[in-house]
């Protein structure tokens, strides 16, 4: 931008060849002489623009730094002119009539054309500005819809830690082994949990309620396993059953708080789990907090929080935010705000 | 023949009963001692009843097993348990050390209780190969999403009622403001305790760069920088409309942009 540009070289230079020819007509001049000096008016000018966008003051805004530029520029490149065809004699041209009257005219319409031509030029400009803008958008677009894709792809291989069906199969193993009364329900939660988070692509059906409920099936199957360490209470979110839902993501947040907040325990801690849901306007905040060990401020991030806001980005727009916030006197309590969809 | 004296060792209990019941039914002999609810309390227990026989679960809270291995293998006979790990099997079945999946197998653990029957019967010197064992363990499982590294990824402050966990790639910029530090981030701003001087060294420094005795910024955040007098600049933001100083003494950041 800061040189002229090919196009700009261009545009000028058509118009001061098509310009010489009235020109040349009116002054009776030699038209490569004619051309000579409008071409190097309008070259000046050119340069003017260009530079007085790289070179302004910063109180001068752009377009004011521009205008002034080839208002300034424009008596000076006419005089210049002068100077080169009469080999230094200017002063002596000046003092004819029709020379003065040829320069003041050659300023007039140096200013006359050159101010419509760099606002033009401006407005070129800042639409090119504006289509970049909206390339940069559209590529953001493409970048969210490939990483969704991606998730949904990790999510098809890995959704089920085999490190945590296998430790369930052991404790409900040791249930029948035992002849506990506990091994149904407990083998109930396990294939709950196992429907929900069997690879399926999409999200279309799934609500709060289906998600708060898988949430439930997991936390009873991890209580089991660590009855003294881990306590917890999801409670009921008023609007669920119609409230769409993305898959698995509360569900991400339960087991990061398991996994992160309450295993690394010795105490262990309780893990709750809710909502506020207004079905009037739609403000909707879920939240998943713990009494674990908290998070240190240089804990890695994981995937598991940004593709979690991704996807309540793509699922409830870019308003759609993941905050996360200390538990005193230890814990986190990671919060989802969002603008609901009633489910059709 | 002096009792031979076993100490279990996971965090769930219900599979601490499990493998007490199949070691009673398999080798009514052993003495089972307390059972370990993490690495700490097997260490304890261990001091305490001298087992000759530890059954050790790889993942539990506080000290883990690999580190509470370390503490116990020139003590005892380990026998490692563990539900599901790839690098763990292959780590053991190298090193020929004894391990148990969950859930525990019958006819497996029969043929552990052989293999530690005839160990026992030998004078007793650890195993060689369980040092470099653990290393390639601990290497292996040591690198989990969530263990701290050495650079911020989190502030934390109060925002109403609440201290939030802001994620060091929302924030714009940081500016001290007298006994505090004021952090500008993509919802907002809140005051911190933390000084700028701590803040530069412990925010990761390709991202971060201090601008002004009392100034970071993100430099993701940063639009224009342009050039005052006596080697000072401004830098403009993407972010919003603030223009933040740079001063002589950290100009040089700046010199390739």
């Amino acid at each position: 931008m800061f040189m002229p540009t090919r196009r700009h070289v261009l545009v000028v230079l058509a118009f001061t060849l098509l310009l010489s020819v009235p020109l040349q007509r009116i002054s009776g001049s030699p038209y490569l002489e004619v051309f000579g000096r409008v071409g190097f008016i309008g070259a000046v000018l050119l340069v003017a623009y260009s530079a007085a966008g790289r070179l302004r003051p910063r109180w001068l805004g752009p377009h004011l730094a521009r205008l002034s530029a080839i208002v300034l520029a424009a008596p000076l490149a006419a005089i210049a002119t002068v100077l080169v065809a009469e080999r230094g004699n200017v002063l002596a041209y000046l003092q004819k009539p029709e020379a003065q009257t040829a320069t003041i005219a050659m300023v007039v319409m140096a200013v006359f054309f050159g101010v419509p031509f760099s606002l033009l030029a401006m407005r070129g400009e800042r639409r090119q500005r504006e289509r970049a803008d909206r390339l940069q958008a559209e590529l953001e677009r493409n970048r969210l819809e490939r990483e969704l894709l991606d998730m949904r792809l990790r999510l098809l291989h890995a959704q089920i830690e085999p490190h945590f069906l296998f430790n369930t199969l052991a404790n409900i193993e040791a249930l029948v082994a035992s002849g506990s009364a506990n091994a149904a329900p407990v083998l109930r939660h396990l294939i709950a949990y196992l429907r929900a988070a069997m690879p399926r692509l999409g999200d279309a059906g799934a609500t709060l309620e289906t998600e708060l409920q898988l949430v439930r099936s997991y936390l009873e199957l991890m209580h089991l396993r660590m009855p003294d360490r881990l306590r917890f209470t999801v409670s009921t979110v008023p609007g669920a059953a119609t409230l769409r839902f993305p898959s698995m993501t509360l569900l991400t947040l339960a087991e990061n708080a398991v996994r992160h907040g309450i295993d690394p325990s010795v105490d262990g801690g309780e893990i709750e789990v809710g909502g506020r849901h207004d079905p009037s306007t739609g403000t909707t905040v879920l939240w998943v907090s713990d009494t674990g060990v908290g998070m240190s401020e240089t804990a890695a991030p994981g995937t598991g929080l940004s593709n979690l806001r991704g996807r309540l980005h793509a699922f409830y727009g870019p308003a759609a935010r993941v905050d996360l916030h200390d538990v005193l006197p230890h814990g986190l309590r990671v919060e989802c705000h969002f603008q609901a969809k009633e489910a059709a | 023949m002096r009792q031979v004296k076993a100490l279990i060792a996971d965090d769930e209990p219900l599979l601490r009963e499990r493998l007490r019941a199949h070691l009673a039914l398999l080798w009514p002999e052993l003495a089972l001692t307390d059972d370990a609810r993490n690495g700490a309390e097997a260490l304890e227990l261990a001091g305490l009843h001298h087992p000759d026989i530890v059954f050790l679960d790889i993942r539990m809270p506080g000290l883990n097993g690999i580190d509470t291995a370390r503490a116990l293998a020139r003590r005892a006979h380990l026998v490692f348990v563990t539900a599901y790990e790839q690098y763990a099997v292959q780590a053991f079945e190298q090193g020929a050390i004894d391990y148990l999946v969950k859930p525990v197998d019958g006819a497996r653990l029969a043929d552990t209780v052989e293999r530690l029957k005839r160990q026992l019967a030998a004078p007793f010197h650890g195993n060689a190969a369980m040092d470099s064992m653990l290393d390639q363990l601990a290497a292996r499982l040591g690198h989990r999403v969530g263990s701290p590294g050495p650079r911020l990824q989190w502030i934390k402050a109060s925002v109403g009622n609440s201290v939030r966990l802001i994620p060091v790639e929302q924030v714009h910029y940081l500016r001290a403001e007298e006994k505090y530090t004021r952090v500008v981030w993509e919802e907002g701003e809140a005051l911190i305790r933390k000084t700028i001087r701590e803040l530069t060294d412990q925010l990761d420094p390709v991202r971060f760069v201090q601008t002004h005795r009392s100034v970071i910024v993100n430099l993701a955040c940063v639009r224009a920088v342009v050039r005052g007098v006596n080697e000072t600049a401004d830098l403009y933001l993407r972010t919003s409309n603030e223009i933040l100083p740079v001063s002589r003494s950290y100009l040089h950041h700046f010199r390739q942009m």
